[in-house]
C-alpha cells in the first residue's frame, strides 16, 4: 500500500496556523480595502515574515524554514483562499517565495546575506523580471544584453509588466533578471543567456512605467530599464551561458505555487457561492434546489478535488526531483498541467460564482468579483501563458519535432 | 516558576454536522479548546516574564497528540496526554481524578491553569474540581495575572464587576477568553515542536481503571440533541422610522429576544 494521500502533523499544523493568521489579518474586508487602496498593508507584509511562510522552502542553513514543496503549495493555497484577489500569493508566496528558493540555490553568500536573508525577514523584496516589451513567452528572444568588463557585467535593456516594482523600490530588494551573455546558435536561441540578480537601487535602473492592472490591484505591476548598469560578478546566478535553465526551474517552482493558490481562490470562491445558493430564495425555494446551479457547483466542486489530486501530486514528485527521483523534464510536465488547469478553474469558478448572485455579484459589495478580477492575471500570463504550457505538453507526450516553433526535420 | 496547564482536546463545535436532529459524532472535528489556549498563552507570558516550565495536560482521545503538538508549538515545554478509555463518556468527576492522579506524579506545581470552560461541554466544572481534589486554593474567572513574590495577584471578572484578589502560591487559576489573545505559532516554531516531548499515559499508569473512572463518573448522557437555527429574514421596509421601530420592537417581544 504505497499510495498515501495524508498530510504530516506538522504540515496540518502549518496549514492551522496559515489559516487561522488569515482569519485575523486577511479577512475578506481587509482584502477588498487592499484592492481597492493599491497596496498591501506593510503589517500584512510583516506579519507573513512574522509566521515565517516567505521563502519558507530556502534550506535551514542558508537561513529559511527548510520545508518541502507540498507545504509550500499548503501555505499557498490557504494564502489563496484568504485573499482571493491573488495579490497576496502572487507577490509573497509565488514570487518571493518560489523563485526566492531559486534565487537562493543559485547565487553567492553576498546576494544571500544582502538580499535573500532580508526577504525571508520582510525587510526586502526579491522577485522576477524576465518578460521584456516584446513578450514573456517567447524567452530565448529577450533583447536585455550583459557583456563583461573586468570582473564586472554591463548591462543593457527594459523589462516589462513585471510585479512588485514600486515595492521593490519603496522597501529595497532585487530582480532575477535574464540577459543575453553570447550570440546563441540560430538552432538554439536559448544558449548564451545568463542569470543575474539585480539589486533595484543599482545606478543605471530606472522604473519606466506603473501600469494600472484590471485585478490583484493591492501589488504594483511596472517596468524598468537597465542602462549601462555595472553588476559585479557575485551577482551573477549560476554558471554563464546557463541562465535559461536555471530560469525555467524558477518558473516551475512559481507555476507550482501559483497553482496551489489558485486552488485556495477555488475553493474560497465556492464556498461564499454555497453560502448564497443555500440562503437566497426564487420562486419559492432557495436557488441551489435548482439543478441549473447546483449541477455546476458539483462540476467544478469535482474539478476543484482533481486538480488539487494533481497539485499536490505534483508538489510530491518536486520534492523528489530535488532528491534526484525524478526527472526535471518529467516533473515540468506535471507542473504544465496544473498551471495549464487550476487558473482557469478558479476563473470558471469566479464567472459561475458571480452568475449566481445576480446583479449583486456584479457589484462591488459582493467579494467574487475582486476574485474574478485577480485570478485573470494568473490565466493571462504570470510565470507562463496556458499555451506554453500545452507546447510542454505537446513536447514531452509527442516529442520535440511537434513543438509548433520548431522545424520539423526533413 | 512550574507551571501546569489542564487543556481539552474538544469538539469543535462551530463545525459539528446535525443530522435528522442529532449531532454527528463521528469523524467530527476535534481542536484544542478555545479558552483552554488563552490558559497557555497566560502561562507563556507568566514563562516570558518569570521563568519556568510549562507542561500542558489532557485526558482524552489519542488524537488529541496533535492539539498537544499545537500548543508545544505555541511554547509550552512539555506535554502529556492520559488516554481516556470512554471516547469522553465520563463526567467532570472522573476526568479530574485523571489529571489530579497524573499533576501528583509530575515533580510539583506552582500554578495550575485552566480555561473558565471547555468549548463542547462548557461545565465550568474541571478547574473548580481539580483544585479541590489537590487541595489547594483558586481563583475562578480570571482575565489579569501578577506574579509578586509568593503571590499571584488577579482581578477576576464577575460580570457586573471586577474583583482583585492576592492568593498565595501554589494555586489553581481559571481564565476567561479576554485575558488576551492566543498566539498563533509560526513555521520555525510548529518545527521544532516535534522535538519536544509528548508523554502518553494509560489510566493504568496512573493506578486508575476503566471501571474505577466509571464508579467515579455519576452522570450519565441519556442523549444529545442538536438544533439548527434559522433566520426569520423578516425585512421591514417603506415605513416611518418610528413605525419601523415599533413593528422591530413587536416582533421581537414575540420571539422573547426582549422581554417586558
Amino acid at each position: 500500500m504505497p499510495i498515501d494521500f495524508s498530510f504530516t502533523e506538522d504540515q496540518e499544523l502549518i496549514r492551522k496556523a496559515v489559516k487561522e493568521w488569515c482569519e485575523r489579518n486577511l479577512t475578506l474586508e481587509k482584502v477588498r480595502e487592499m484592492d481597492t487602496k493599491g497596496e498591501i498593508p506593510r503589517e500584512i507584509w510583516k506579519g507573513l515574515a512574522e509566521l515565517g511562510v516567505l521563502l519558507p522552502t530556502v534550506p535551514k542553513e542558508h537561513g529559511g524554514a527548510g520545508v518541502d514543496w507540498v507545504t509550500h503549495c499548503i501555505i499557498g493555497e490557504e494564502i489563496g483562499y484568504a485573499d482571493i484577489t491573488i495579490a497576496t500569493a502572487a507577490a509573497f508566496i509565488v514570487v518571493e517565495g518560489a523563485w526566492g528558493f531559486t534565487l537562493d540555490k543559485y547565487c553567492s553568500e553576498e546576494v544571500r546575506e544582502k538580499y535573500v536573508k532580508p526577504a525571508i525577514r520582510g525587510e526586502k523584496f526579491v522577485g522576477i523580471a524576465t518578460t521584456e516589451a516584446g513578450g514573456g513567452s517567447d524567452v530565448a528572444a529577450f533583447k536585455t544584453t550583459a557583456k563583461k568588463s573586468g570582473n564586472e557585467w554591463i548591462i543593457n535593456g527594459e523589462k516589462m509588466y513585471i510585479s512588485g516594482t514600486e515595492e521593490c523600490k519603496k522597501y529595497g530588494g532585487g530582480y532575477w533578471i535574464l540577459a543575453r551573455t553570447s550570440p546563441a546558435p540560430p538552432e538554439a536561441p536559448h544558449r548564451g543567456m545568463t542569470a543575474f540578480f539585480l539589486p533595484f537601487d543599482t545606478p543605471g535602473v530606472e522604473i519606466t512605467k506603473r501600469f494600472e492592472d484590471c485585478g490583484r490591484m493591492a501589488i504594483s505591476t511596472g517596468g524598468f530599464k537597465m542602462e549601462d548598469v555595472r553588476l559585479p560578478d557575485e551577482y551573477r546566478l549560476g554558471e554563464e551561458g546557463k541562465g535559461f535553465y536555471y530560469t525555467m526551474e524558477g518558473f516551475d517552482n512559481a507555476r507550482l505555487i501559483i497553482a496551489a493558490s489558485a486552488m485556495g481562490v477555488t475553493q474560497r470562491v465556492l464556498e461564499i457561492g454555497i453560502d448564497y445558493i443555500k440562503q437566497r430564495k426564487a420562486f419559492g425555494w432557495p436557488i441551489g434546489k435548482f439543478e441549473g446551479i447546483s449541477f455546476e457547483l458539483a462540476d467544478l466542486w469535482t474539478e476543484m478535488e482533481a486538480t488539487k489530486a494533481l497539485v499536490y501530486k505534483t508538489a510530491w514528485m518536486n520534492d523528489l526531483k530535488y532528491k534526484g527521483k525524478f526527472s526535471a523534464r518529467e516533473v515540468s510536465k506535471y507542473i504544465s498541467m496544473c498551471k495549464l488547469k487550476a487558473p482557469h478553474l478558479a476563473l470558471k469558478a469566479c464567472e459561475k460564482v458571480m452568475i449566481w448572485h445576480g446583479a449583486y455579484g456584479y457589484t462591488k459589495e459582493c467579494p467574487v468579483e475582486m476574485g474574478w478580477r485577480g485570478v485573470m492575471s494568473y490565466c493571462i500570463g504570470a510565470e507562463g501563458a496556458a499555451n506554453i504550457q500545452r507546447v510542454v505538453l505537446v513536447r514531452e507526450l509527442l516529442g520535440p519535432d511537434y513543438v509548433a516553433y520548431k522545424k520539423l526535420k526533413e | 516558576m512550574k507551571i501546569v496547564v489542564c487543556a481539552k482536546y474538544a469538539l469543535d463545535v462551530a463545525e459539528l454536522k446535525i443530522s435528522s436532529g442529532k449531532p454527528v459524532l463521528e469523524g467530527a472535528r476535534r481542536k484544542v479548546s478555545d479558552i483552554d489556549k488563552n490558559a497557555v498563552e497566560a502561562a507563556i507570558s507568566i514563562k516570558e516574564k518569570y521563568g519556568g516550565i510549562i507542561k500542558v495536560l489532557c485526558f482524552g482521545p489519542i488524537s488529541a497528540k496533535e492539539g498537544l503538538k499545537e500548543l508545544l508549538a505555541m511554547g509550552a515545554d512539555e506535554a502529556y496526554l492520559i488516554e481516556d478509555p470512554s471516547e469522553g463518556m465520563l463526567d467532570t468527576a472522573a476526568t479530574v481524578e485523571a489529571l489530579a492522579l497524573a499533576i501528583q506524579k509530575m515533580d510539583g506545581f506552582d500554578l495550575i491553569l485552566c480555561g473558565e470552560a471547555t468549548i463542547d461541554g462548557y461545565t465550568s466544572q474541571v478547574g473548580p474540581r481539580l483544585a479541590e481534589r489537590l487541595k489547594v486554593p483558586q481563583i475562578t474567572y480570571v482575565r489579569s495575572i501578577k506574579i509578586d513574590g509568593n503571590n499571584v495577584i488577579a482581578e477576576r471578572d464577575l460580570e457586573d464587576v471586577y474583583q482583585t484578589v492576592k492568593v498565595p502560591m501554589p494555586l489553581l487559576i481559571t481564565v476567561t477568553r479576554e485575558i488576551n489573545t492566543p498566539r498563533i505559532p509560526n513555521l520555525m516554531a510548529i518545527l521544532k515542536a516535534s522535538k519536544k516531548p509528548i508523554t502518553i499515559w494509560k489510566i493504568e499508569d496512573l493506578g486508575l481503571s476503566k471501571d474505577k473512572l466509571e464508579q467515579i463518573s455519576s452522570l450519565h448522557t441519556l442523549s444529545l440533541e442538536g438544533f439548527t437555527v434559522e433566520r426569520k429574514r423578516i425585512i421591514i421596509k417603506d415605513k416611518p422610522v418610528d413605525e419601523a421601530v415599533q413593528e422591530l420592537i413587536s416582533y421581537l417581544l414575540k420571539e422573547k429576544v426582549l422581554g417586558v
